[in-house]
């Protein structure tokens, strides 16, 4: 930030997100030229599925969702000890909506979710409803040992203009009066929740390959420059994704609602880019034959709307014979009963911390669906009966590491501030007063 | 402007002369010499050989941890058609490697993957998953190079997980997750006092190996002699240069069987050191006057007498039954200098019980 003249305007962009805070919002208001459209005045519209961002979303000339780009994610703490009053909704809401007054709800606007841990819920007398399986997190392979984040809520910012997304955080912390040219409300997220953690993020082509030296330990020149994770290869591919009504839960006072995972992963990109080749990255991201057969080129871009899984062969038979098995065959094998796939990625790459990592965030109508997905990735029932290692050729295992993990409710848009534990009535029924 | 930074500064090229790392720089670049020509398909003396330091050793949770080190390496890793050089960056400061073992049996899990995280002073300098791997010196280890920042005092923390192989009797009850945590001393100096021993030319490329080397205080990865595995052992074969000695233990019990089945073991093996070489995919059948009895896979399984090894439950295994044994991967361990063109090309291995 120290010197900024000569920095190209996409790089500082990125380093703003990271770095956050007013002087960065006001540095990016200078270098992004965009005119983002405010929101409306009247948010009676918006869907109650906080989630639902796909319509609102670009995608690319296969029909794939383009994720959005600059990601915000807030781990807050609910000041209260016990349940919540009213006041606060009425504040939380409040700043929601001061927010979404000021920027359309779009892709290079603001996307945004509220959700809520199990440890939030705890202080209501009354335990979840059954609709919703919202389990503690725990560690997910037998070689793992992640901490739990346990905050109460995480508000999750996202946009394809970085000023969006430092604009809306600043807000919600009261430092801004106006914001996009609207007057901001006297209410604060930050006079409700202290903040617990702030994690940064980026996903989409060429921003891992520019963010590469804010973290160490990526090689210097492997990220391809079009890549848009830092392994380098394309993902959320439209047929690879769960819809957003298979992640939403159908029943009860969280209808409308999700379930969100959010990890940590650390990265190893050293191994990956330096050690291994290119038929060694191919056959572990994907599978051994795409590598063999040459199916990718590039970052992936080519293969359309899905990884082409199918053409590859079933994950036992490629680990007895060639030793060596995919991230995407693994975790394709869950799958529901009609063929889709059980999670909805929503993850971005990020440098915080100065190391190269990805915030795995995923949808699901139930963390279980979750579960099922990481069991089939970690390919324990590979390992037994192969060649495969608990981590040597087994998909990305070798160069991912995962040091965080927690679980939260994304309640429906009229209950995502401090819900209760078990709202009355039907949440589709359930209206807020339209400011 | 750190080792690192003068490391980047300078690449690939020549650093002989360069004020305070000249030495280290010749050492280095003689320390990976050209590989010998004509490398048979088969186990070989290497260009050269070294030691190795250990700076400590805990234990916790029913597993020992040792830290060692040595110079960089070249190494390879396997792929289904061939195999792939790793060459030693120049930020590579030392190969490291983590041995941890069972403190019952100092058996060397190769199922359980160590993870390294090295800082200093609380700020991080290197995490990764280190390879399993086979070197003639070393045995099976797993290891990878490491890229540190000069002299100076580490914090190495090894994780392990839960495993993954089948495990039989008392060793199925440790189910790991554990962590060491090494205070660890670095110097250039302390690391060049590690011993570098040349293999004469007209020696290195041909077939051989050197031997293990004479670890005190840790346990080797090596399987039993033929003589020594239990039950009774009806043969011996080689494939891609790995030996595979074949026994039938009276009673699968405790092989997921049942006391009237009989369990068949195939443990492969290193010529000349007797390593154990893990994470294969074998199969097999066993014909009796034509009709096979037996067509699946051989399961690996860690047990405290078998050791390392892969096996089935049978009915029964009868004189003159022919066994053959296919390998539908070698082992998926990176190599070190010397076991690179060894068991790759493994074909079928077929016995007359």
């Amino acid at each position: 930030m120290s010197d900024e003249r000569g920095i190209p305007r996409r790089e500082f962009l990125k380093s703003a997100i990271a770095i956050g805070g007013t002087a960065a919002f006001s540095a990016c208001l200078g270098r992004e030229e965009v005119d983002v459209p405010t929101g409306p005045d009247d948010l009676s519209s918006y869907p109650q599925r906080q989630h639902a961002w796909n319509e609102v979303l670009p995608r690319d000339d296969h029909g794939n969702i383009i994720a959005p780009s600059h990601r915000v994610l807030l781990y807050l703490n609910y000041r209260r000890d016990g349940q919540p009053n009213e006041d606060d909704r009425d504040q939380v809401e409040t700043a929601l909506r001061g927010i979404e007054h000021a920027y359309e709800r779009s892709g290079d606007g603001l996307l945004l979710t509220v959700s809520y841990s199990p440890a939030y819920f705890y202080r209501f007398d009354d335990s979840l409803p059954d609709d919703v399986d919202l389990p503690d997190p725990e560690a997910l392979a037998p070689f793992e040992e992640p901490e739990f984040d346990t905050p109460d809520a995480v508000v999750h910012l996202a946009s394809n203009t970085a000023q969006v997304v430092l604009g809306a955080e600043e807000a919600l912390k009261g430092n801004k009066s106006t914001l996009n040219g609207v007057d901001q409300p006297d209410a604060a997220l930050t006079d409700v929740f202290s903040l617990a953690d702030r994690r940064t993020g980026f996903i989409g082509d060429g921003l891992p390959a520019e963010n590469a030296d804010d973290a160490e330990g990526v090689p210097a020149d492997k990220v391809p420059e079009d890549a848009p994770l830092f392994m380098g290869f394309k993902s959320g591919f439209k047929k690879n994704q769960a819809s957003e009504d298979r992640v939403t839960i159908q029943s009860g006072p969280f209808a409308g609602g999700t379930t969100q995972h959010i990890s940590k992963l650390q990265l190893n990109l050293n191994q990956w880019y330096n050690q291994d080749d290119r038929w060694q990255r191919e056959a572990k991201m994907f599978c051994p034959y795409h590598a063999e057969n040459d199916v990718i080129e590039g970052a992936g871009d080519n293969l359309g709307t899905s990884s082409k899984i199918d053409d590859c062969q079933p994950t036992d038979e490629t680990a007895r014979e060639m030793g060596v098995v995919g991230h995407s065959q693994k975790s394709a094998r869950a799958r529901d009963d009609d063929d889709s796939p059980l999670i909805l990625r929503r993850d971005f790459d990020s440098t915080d911390g100065g190391a190269a990592s990805l915030h795995f965030l995923a949808l699901q109508r139930r963390i279980t669906d979750f579960v099922d997905t990481r069991e089939a990735m970690n390919g324990t029932d590979v390992t037994e009966q192969s060649a495969v290692g608990q981590r040597n050729n087994n998909g990305i295992l070798q160069y991912i590491r995962t040091e965080r993990r927690g679980n939260f409710l994304v309640p429906p848009r009229s209950l995502r501030a401090l819900p209760p534990g078990q709202p009355a009535g039907d949440a589709q029924e359930v209206t807020h007063e339209s400011s | 402007m750190n080792r690192r930074d003068v490391l980047r500064a300078v690449g690939g090229t020549s650093l002989i002369g360069l004020a305070g790392c000249a030495g280290l720089f010749e050492t280095r670049s003689a320390r990976a010499p050209p590989l010998p020509e004509n490398r048979p398909d088969a186990v070989y003396y290497p260009t050269h050989y070294e030691g190795m330091k250990m700076p400590g050793m805990k234990e916790q949770g029913g597993y020992r941890c040792a830290i060692t080190y040595s110079y960089a390496h070249r190494f390879w890793l396997m792929k289904p058609n061939g195999i792939t050089k790793v060459e030693i960056q120049p930020e590579d400061s030392i190969h490291l490697m983590p041995v941890v073992w069972e403190t019952q049996t100092g058996i060397i899990p190769p199922d359980i993957n160590p993870q390294l995280t090295i800082t200093q002073n609380g700020e991080s300098i290197d995490q990764f998953a280190p390879w399993p791997m086979l070197s003639q010196p070393m045995g099976f280890h797993f290891g990878d190079n490491a890229q540190l920042q000069g002299d100076g005092t580490y914090t190495v923390e090894v994780s392990i997980g839960g495993p993954s192989t089948r495990r039989t009797g008392s060793l199925a009850e440790n189910q790991g997750n554990t962590s060491f945590t090494f205070e660890f001393e670095f110097s250039e100096s302390t690391l060049n006092e590690i011993s570098y021993t040349d293999i004469p030319d007209d020696k290195e490329g041909t077939k051989g190996a050197v031997d293990l080397m004479d670890m005190e205080m840790l346990p080797n990865s090596q399987v039993p002699t033929p003589d020594a595995l239990p039950g009774d052992v009806r043969g011996s074969e080689t494939s891609g240069d790995a030996k595979f000695a074949i026994t039938v233990v009276e009673d699968a019990s405790r092989f997921g069987g049942d006391e009237e089945q009989k369990y068949l073991a195939v443990s492969p093996r290193t010529p000349y050191n007797r390593t154990m070489l893990p994470m294969m995919s074998l199969s097999a059948t066993l014909q009796r006057d034509g009709t096979s009895v037996f067509d699946g896979i051989l399961q690996a399984t860690i047990d405290s007498d078998l050791r390392y090894h892969y096996g089935t439950t049978v009915a029964d295994v009868l004189t003159g039954d022919e066994l053959t044994i296919t390998v539908d991967s070698p082992p998926q361990t990176a190599r070190h200098e010397g076991y690179e063109t060894a068991f790759v090309d493994m074909p079928d291995v077929q016995v007359t019980l």
